[in-house]
């Protein structure tokens, strides 16, 4: 499929607004109209260029948000799931524990114990370029070769 | 010194190496779990063998940001080289790949670019025979 550069810019436009502050939320209908785009084909082109649908997309930057104000510690539960946009606490709670496998209270007492200095996130939550590299123990690199599935040596 | 290993920030791994593998052809070389992420890398068949592509989470909130104003941009965040790439672009674009660049002439060559449903634009190049 062969985007035009109209409709690339509208698919971008449009993940912005999924990931918008819950109170502009719009449905992803509307959504689909503000981009002049027909709401099935909105759904499935969104998915072609990002890999996600829309409803899904916005579940997880919602999730994302969680996360970081979890860690951050200044939000009890509640209070992380009603800003983030979220009006029940059960559907927070179960997305919770199946995307990040523990429900949010696990969640933010485990960020918070990797917390150091009060307000920093702990680097965790944070892989950045390489970084995954830089944190693996120095025998970790001796079994690279073990760890490779057998037809690739 | 020498340039074995280069990365490429996704969204999501497991995503990521479905997409790398199945659409783009590469294969799995390295996948060592690691807490809640992977230490994943991919390799060409068609060689070099021994150069990977890390496939990295974009987990780092300034990485999303700078993989997402690179994106609206249109500029790809990695490009391979292909030995046709009119024959890729029908191949790719028949499994459902989104290209926003069809196969063009760029000075001395072809470039098309497509997105990889992880956050990135990677652009193919056929260099002049």
């Amino acid at each position: 499929m062969l985007l035009s550069s109209d409709t690339f810019r509208n698919l971008c436009r449009a993940r912005e607004l999924l990931g918008a502050s819950p109170e502009q939320c719009l449905s992803v209908k509307h959504i689909a109209h503000q981009v002049a785009i027909s709401p099935y084909h909105f759904i499935r082109q969104f998915e072609a260029v990002f890999g996600i649908t829309p409803h899904q997309f916005r579940i997880q930057s919602r999730l994302d948000q969680a996360k970081l104000l979890l860690a951050k510690g200044d939000l009890s539960v509640t209070e992380v799931c009603m800003q983030i946009g979220f009006s029940s606490l059960g559907t927070f709670s179960d997305l919770c524990a199946r995307r990040f496998g523990s429900p949010p209270s696990l969640y933010k007492r485990r960020a918070r114990a990797m917390v150091q200095v009060p307000g920093n996130y702990p680097q965790e939550l944070f892989p950045g370029c390489l970084s995954l590299m830089g944190c693996l123990p120095a025998a970790a690199f001796r079994n690279f070769q073990e760890a490779s599935p057998l037809s690739l040596r | 010194m020498r340039i074995k290993l280069t990365s490429l920030m996704v969204d999501d791994q497991d995503k990521a190496v479905k997409f790398y593998t199945d659409m783009l052809g590469f294969r799995k070389k390295h996948e060592i779990p690691m807490g809640a992420y992977k230490w994943l890398t991919v390799v060409s068949p068609e060689g070099p063998a021994d150069i990977e592509l890390s496939l990295e989470p974009n987990a780092n909130p300034a990485a999303k940001t700078f993989q997402k104003a690179m994106f609206d941009q249109k500029i790809p965040l990695a490009a391979f080289e292909v030995s046709n790439i009119e024959k890729e672009y029908e191949r790719l674009a028949a499994l459902g790949v989104v290209f926003t660049t069809k196969p063009m002439q760029a000075g001395p060559v072809t470039i098309a670019v497509l997105s990889d449903t992880c956050g990135n634009l990677i652009q193919l190049y056929q260099p002049a025979r």
